[in-house]
């Protein structure tokens, strides 16, 4: 069993050499490389298998009870100062070896259909394989700096990602903000860093819990200092796992193509955030303050998302805030103390969340062959409906997806929901009540975007509303408000700058059509453990728990006594609120009994709120986006009268004005200078030779 | 030691000499002389791997292969040669960046003789820069420098080139009397004369004159580093020189500047350092954001990367005054990596320049479409210099920041104000390059560039970009890489630094600064595990 540690260090590296492979062909030969396709694919998914294959075996042994096993060496050094890098297998890495090396496998083979027809297949091969890289390497970190930096690194491949399709102007826009954003994150991750290692003198997790504590218990250094440098760490976090206030940049990383938005934006890299709050545990959990804001924020954006998801059309965005939403419970639990539930909840949402993309991405494939290769037309659900006639394993996929995230049992994400709002109630049954009904707004929208996507009838070809998304898109770009007022002529050149997929309208089928095997088999491959997974942490046999609990707990043997009258009233009130909503959605969306439109006009407030993300994007807009354009002016402003003025002003130019500059201005300086210089070396050289 | 092989004499002198025989080199087609100057560099470059890799001691903070050679006896010039950790790896660097700088003006049509001559010298004047050991020569082959740099520019420029050469003249001109006067003025105090730069390291000056002789020299340096507010001679000529120019000015030219205030300011100047070390680090954040927020106003390509150098010389201002070992040590690794770094990326530049006839970032946009490897290749160089981490950058950045944090010789104010605003740059620094790439390769063409044929890189640009940001990745992965060459070198210098600050400390005068330690740990030895 030692030989698998030993080796333990390929699981990143392997994707590494993939993608530096398929990289360096890029770059020295692309033509050649573009024409192998699929040779590329199956290379990568091959490495991929591999990684995947040796992350079971390290999670079976760290199963049957191997010891946590670390391997560091020395990275850098300055005179007494030692920083190590290495790699360590604990119960908590192993378990994200194989979340992360599964759920990229199937979405690498998810890909191959997908972006069939995309010239810069091999690239995404290239960027998917070094992400997974990166993303390995993080969880296997042993200590905080190298958590930065794989941290950043993951970044860096979601700004490739989401950038993918580079001519496109939102995609454009999105990847910078993405970068940007993680960047502020990551400006308070780094402060928070430093701050502990200048008290603590160390970057490992343990040994700086143990420390600070340490340090505030005796007073060396004040509790409140020990929170805010907690607080700051906490902000990577915040903007990693698309928390409030810098979740801004999650919905717009939609842009990106669906595998990756599976992979990175549902499934692994924004767990990150959740992640790091664990492996931090050690040092947060002492500090009762930084876990009161880790809990609050975390319950905020589960409502924040939710509340946003409920109005929005596109299938993606609204996934993208569903996932904001969830990832808030997890914080949430982790704020609350319950590392086991935030955990489990991170695995099994991790498997729906993935699937539920990458269903998305098979209806807009499928979408794509009637609307045409625009976003904004293939992933509006007002185009769609009635598609489980024509695509029924993605539709019986996305049920099964929609009914694990509402919290429905037996599927996966009852178990570990129910988990998280146990644990909330216990420590603070205001913060549950919000947990609470954000469960049942999840049911409603989940169900609302099931039945608006695959029951009732095919809206694909209805003009109307084609329309209305075209006016839409327009007033989005800032052109004037209302159809009447819009001449048409400026449309067409509207339409014609954003737009041009729209010749290739010809060849378009009426129907949309299953998608590829390729695309189907990961979908029917998730759906498993998005239905079984949750039994693993049931409270009646807690195995999740056994394997995966906070550093220095103690955990209950299996087989204890269950609170049974709790864990129904609990469980009970939870799926209550979840068929609420779901009652409510197939009212309004499958039967058409309530109309949506209607409510939405009695309470205008609460929908534009919604409907426009509470206005958060464009107040960072008008606040940052413009405050810091216009402050780089005015200090240019200042550069370049001021500064480069007073300078030269102040030095020479008030003796050389004129003069110099018109002789120097007339070409013949250079001659002279040439001269200068030539006698100069000449003097030089002769008195070396006879001196 | 006169018996060895002079080599840095060598090293230093043979683009000098081989550069006088570019006159009578017979070129009909143009490629002869390029050839030949490549030639040159290439095994100039040769020379210096193979001289240091022979002859240079790892675990030595002191100099070797000294040579000195009288010269004009007359007036005590010695021809001094030497090298330690600091100035070691800038020779490399020097060689590598000039010698790629040849290649990548390997299409110079104007007047291609003068040029090729310049780059030659201006090769030697560098080398000579970080090789000499003697004051006057030191200045000698600073002005040595000079004079080509300005005819590159002025001749080789773009439209303003006549004001942006005049300005650079100018401003480093005037530099450089500061540094000839200090030069003289350290060289006859006291009853010996010398311009051994170690000897003068040892003479006792009483504080004023140091003061004063520490102020004439930043003055000098810090139009070279460059600081604020003596920085806006670079933006005009880095708008205007062409890119092989650019890539020697940001990739050589202004790590001089760092390289002559750890060499002369804080070696042979400790006490005044002392006082000086604070206003150092406030200029160093003002550089770091002030540069980054001006780069982000920049809609001029090159202007916008030549702000980015002024921004992220500040890390390097802020390691010298850190008194700390990782701060010195990351200030020569933020050096090396940003000479690199900018070299790619100007050197790109010029690449994008040569197709689109353009700079302005408004008149690009879609360039991926068209040329996906100059997009990678500026992608990566972009990610290096915004401090990704697996890059040199980031652990410089990283080296700088943890020494600042932990240094023991400011207040926790202090210390905390300077640590806040130059992580801020952290921030600024993604959205002025990243923008940067958006406006110039995401997106649609303009009309204006869609009409014409913009080829992708050839395998020479491929190749010289390759070289420059390989080594960036590989000191990323790996620091002691290249750490472990200067790593003995830096610890003297922050030690001696800080030895001197004590003494100093220990004096009734306590100007700003009060040593304040981090909290005592209560835990035991045996948990620094880590630290040792």
């Amino acid at each position: 069993m030692e030989a698998i540690y030993q080796y333990a260090w390929l699981v990143p590296v392997l994707p590494l050499i993939g993608a530096m492979i398929v990289g360096i062909g890029l770059i020295s030969f692309n033509k050649f490389t573009n024409s192998l396709r699929q040779v590329w694919s199956i290379f990568i998914v091959s490495i991929m298998g591999m990684t995947m294959t040796l992350a079971f075996a390290i999670f079976w042994s760290q199963y049957t009870g191997h010891p946590p096993y670390t391997q560091i060496i020395e990275w850098a050094s300055a005179g007494d100062f030692r920083l190590n890098m290495g790699y360590t297998i604990d119960h908590l890495s192993a378990l994200m070896l194989v979340v992360v090396t599964t759920v990229a496998f199937l979405v690498m083979i998810y890909t191959d259909g997908y972006m069939a027809h995309d010239p810069s297949y091999v690239r995404f091969y290239a960027y998917l394989s070094l992400f997974s890289s990166s993303m390995l390497g993080l969880v296997i970190s042993p200590n905080l700096v190298q958590v930065y930096i794989f941290w950043e690194l993951v970044g860096m491949c979601s700004y490739l990602l989401i950038g993918f399709w580079y001519g496109r102007k939102p995609a454009a826009d999105a990847c910078q903000k993405a970068f940007v954003t993680n960047r502020v994150g990551d400006f308070g991750l780094l402060l928070g860093m430093l701050g502990l290692f200048w008290c603590t003198r160390s970057f490992d997790f343990a040994v700086i819990g143990e420390r600070l504590e340490n340090l505030v218990e005796s007073g060396a250094l004040s509790g409140a200092v020990a929170a805010l440098f907690a607080i700051l760490v906490f902000l990577g976090p915040v903007a990693k796992s698309a928390q409030f206030p810098l979740h801004v940049w999650l919905p717009d990383a939609m842009e990106g193509p669906t595998p990756i938005s599976a992979l990175i934006h549902a499934a692994t890299m924004v767990a990150a955030g959740v992640f790091l709050v664990a492996r931090m545990f050690p040092v947060f959990e002492n500090i009762p303050a930084a876990m009161n804001v880790i809990a609050w924020t975390g319950c905020f954006t589960a409502f924040l998302g939710a509340s946003i998801a409920i109005t929005q059309n596109d299938i993606k965005k609204g996934l993208a805030y569903s996932t904001m939403s969830q990832l808030g419970y997890m914080v949430m639990g982790l704020g609350v103390g319950a590392y086991t539930a935030g955990l489990f909840h991170l695995m099994t949402h991790a498997y729906f969340k993935a699937m539920l993309f990458l269903g998305s991405g098979s209806v807009i494939h499928g979408m794509e062959g009637v609307v045409g290769h625009d976003p904004a037309y293939a992933q509006d659900m007002r185009l769609m409906g009635g598609l489980r006639k024509y695509m029924p394993i993605t539709a019986i996929t996305f049920l099964i997806g929609t009914l694990a995230i509402s919290g429905i049992p037996p599927f996966a994400g009852f178990w570990s929901k129910d988990e998280i709002l146990g644990k909330t109630f216990e420590a603070n049954p205001a913060m549950w009540l919000v947990g609470w009904l954000t469960a049942g707004i999840t049911a409603f929208y989940m169900f609302r975007m099931y039945f608006s996507t695959f029951e009732g009838k095919f809206r694909g070809e209805d003009v109307s509303v084609k329309e209305t998304i075209r006016i839409e898109r327009l007033q989005a770009q800032g052109f004037s408000m209302g159809p009447g007022a819009m001449n048409s002529q400026e449309l067409a050149v509207a339409d014609e700058a954003h737009d041009d997929h729209d010749h290739s309208h010809g060849h378009h089928s009426h129907e949309p059509h299953e998608s590829p095997l390729s695309m189907t088999f990961p979908l029917m491959a998730l759906a498993v453990p998005s239905i079984l997974i949750g039994l693993v942490g049931t409270p009646f046999a807690n195995y999740f728990e056994e394997f995966i609990h906070a550093p220095g707990e103690v955990v209950p043997p299996l087989g204890a006594e269950v609170d049974l009258p709790e864990f129904l009233t609990m469980g009970g009130s939870s799926i209550g609120i979840a068929l609420i909503g779901i009652t409510l959605a197939s009212l309004m969306y499958l039967r058409h009994k309530v109309n949506p439109a209607a409510i939405a006009e009695k309470i205008p407030v609460l929908y534009n709120l919604s409907k426009n993300k509470w206005y958060i994007d464009d107040i960072y807009n008008a606040v940052f986006v413009n405050g810091s354009r216009r402050l780089a002016r005015q200090v240019l402003e200042v550069d370049s009268k001021v500064v480069d003025g007073l300078v030269n002003l102040a030095g020479f130019v008030t003796v050389f004005t004129g003069e110099t500059l018109k002789y120097f201005e007339n070409g013949r300086a250079q001659f002279y200078a040439l001269i200068v210089f030539a006698a100069v070396l000449g003097l030089v050289i002769f008195s070396g030779v006879t001196g | 030691m006169n018996n060895q092989i002079p080599w840095l004499t060598i090293i230093t002198l043979f683009p000098l000499v081989a550069s006088f025989l570019i006159p009578v080199i017979p070129d009909k087609q143009g490629k002869t002389l390029r050839w030949y100057a490549l030639s040159v560099g290439l095994i100039d470059f040769a020379l210096i791997a193979y001289a240091l890799w022979q002859n240079y001691d790892l675990q030595d903070s002191g100099f070797q292969l000294v040579e000195r050679y009288a010269w004009i006896p007359q007036i005590g010039l010695n021809w001094s040669l030497a090298v330690d950790g600091i100035s070691m790896p800038l020779i490399v660097l020097a060689g590598l960046v000039t010698t790629l700088s040849i290649m990548a003006g390997w299409q110079v049509t104007h007047k291609p003789r003068l040029f090729y001559f310049l780059m030659l010298a201006m090769y030697s004047a560098q080398i000579g820069v970080f090789c000499a050991q003697d004051i006057l020569l030191f200045f000698f082959m600073w002005e040595l420098e000079l004079v080509p740099v300005y005819m590159l520019i002025s001749i080789w420029g773009g439209p303003r080139r006549l004001y942006a050469a005049t300005k650079f003249i100018l401003y480093t001109a005037i530099g450089s009397i500061f540094i000839l006067v200090a030069a003289l003025a350290m060289a006859f105090y006291g009853g010996n004369v010398t311009f051994d730069m170690a000897e003068l390291g040892l003479k006792n000056y009483p504080l004023g004159f140091e003061l004063l002789m520490y102020a004439a020299l930043i003055i000098a340096y810090g139009v070279k580093l460059p600081i604020f507010p003596l920085h806006t001679w670079l933006p005009d000529a880095h708008g205007e020189a062409s890119a092989p120019v650019s890539m020697i000015l940001a990739g050589v030219l202004l790590k001089m500047g760092g390289y002559a205030i750890i060499r002369m300011n804080v070696e042979m100047l400790p006490d005044a350092h002392y006082y000086f070390a604070p206003v150092l680090a406030i200029l160093g954040v003002v550089n770091i954001v002030y540069g980054a927020l001006v780069s982000f106003a920049q809609t001029n390509l090159k202007r916008r990367m030549a702000y980015s150098s002024i921004s992220h010389m500040g890390f390097v201002l802020l390691g010298i005054a850190s008194y700390t070992e990782l701060g010195m040590s990351g200030a020569v690794l933020q050096m090396l990596s940003h000479g690199l770094i900018a070299a790619a990326l100007f050197f790109l530049a010029g690449v994008t320049y040569d197709r689109t006839h353009t700079l302005a970032m408004e008149k690009m946009g879609g360039l991926a479409k068209s040329m996906p490897t100059v997009f990678a290749l500026f992608t990566i160089g972009s990610m290096a210099s915004l401090a990704l981490p697996g890059m040199s950058g980031f652990v410089g950045e990283l080296a700088v920041f943890l020494g600042f944090a932990t240094s023991d010789s400011y207040t926790s104010t202090f210390k905390v104000v300077v640590v806040l605003l130059s992580a801020i740059g952290l921030i600024l620094t993604p959205i002025y390059l990243l923008s940067m790439l958006r406006e110039v390769f995401y997106g649609k063409q303009t009309e204006e560039l869609s009409q014409q044929i913009l080829l992708d890189a050839k395998p020479r640009e491929v190749f010289i970009a390759a070289c420059l940001l390989i080594p960036v990745i590989g000191v990323g992965l790996y620091p002691k890489l290249v750490t472990q060459y200067y790593d003995v070198k830096t610890v003297e210098v922050a030690t001696r630094a800080r030895t001197a600050a004590s003494a100093i400390a220990h004096q009734p005068v306590q100007v700003f600064t009060q040593a304040s330690a981090a909290p005592k740990l209560t835990a035991g030895p045996e948990l620094l595990g880590i630290l040792k």
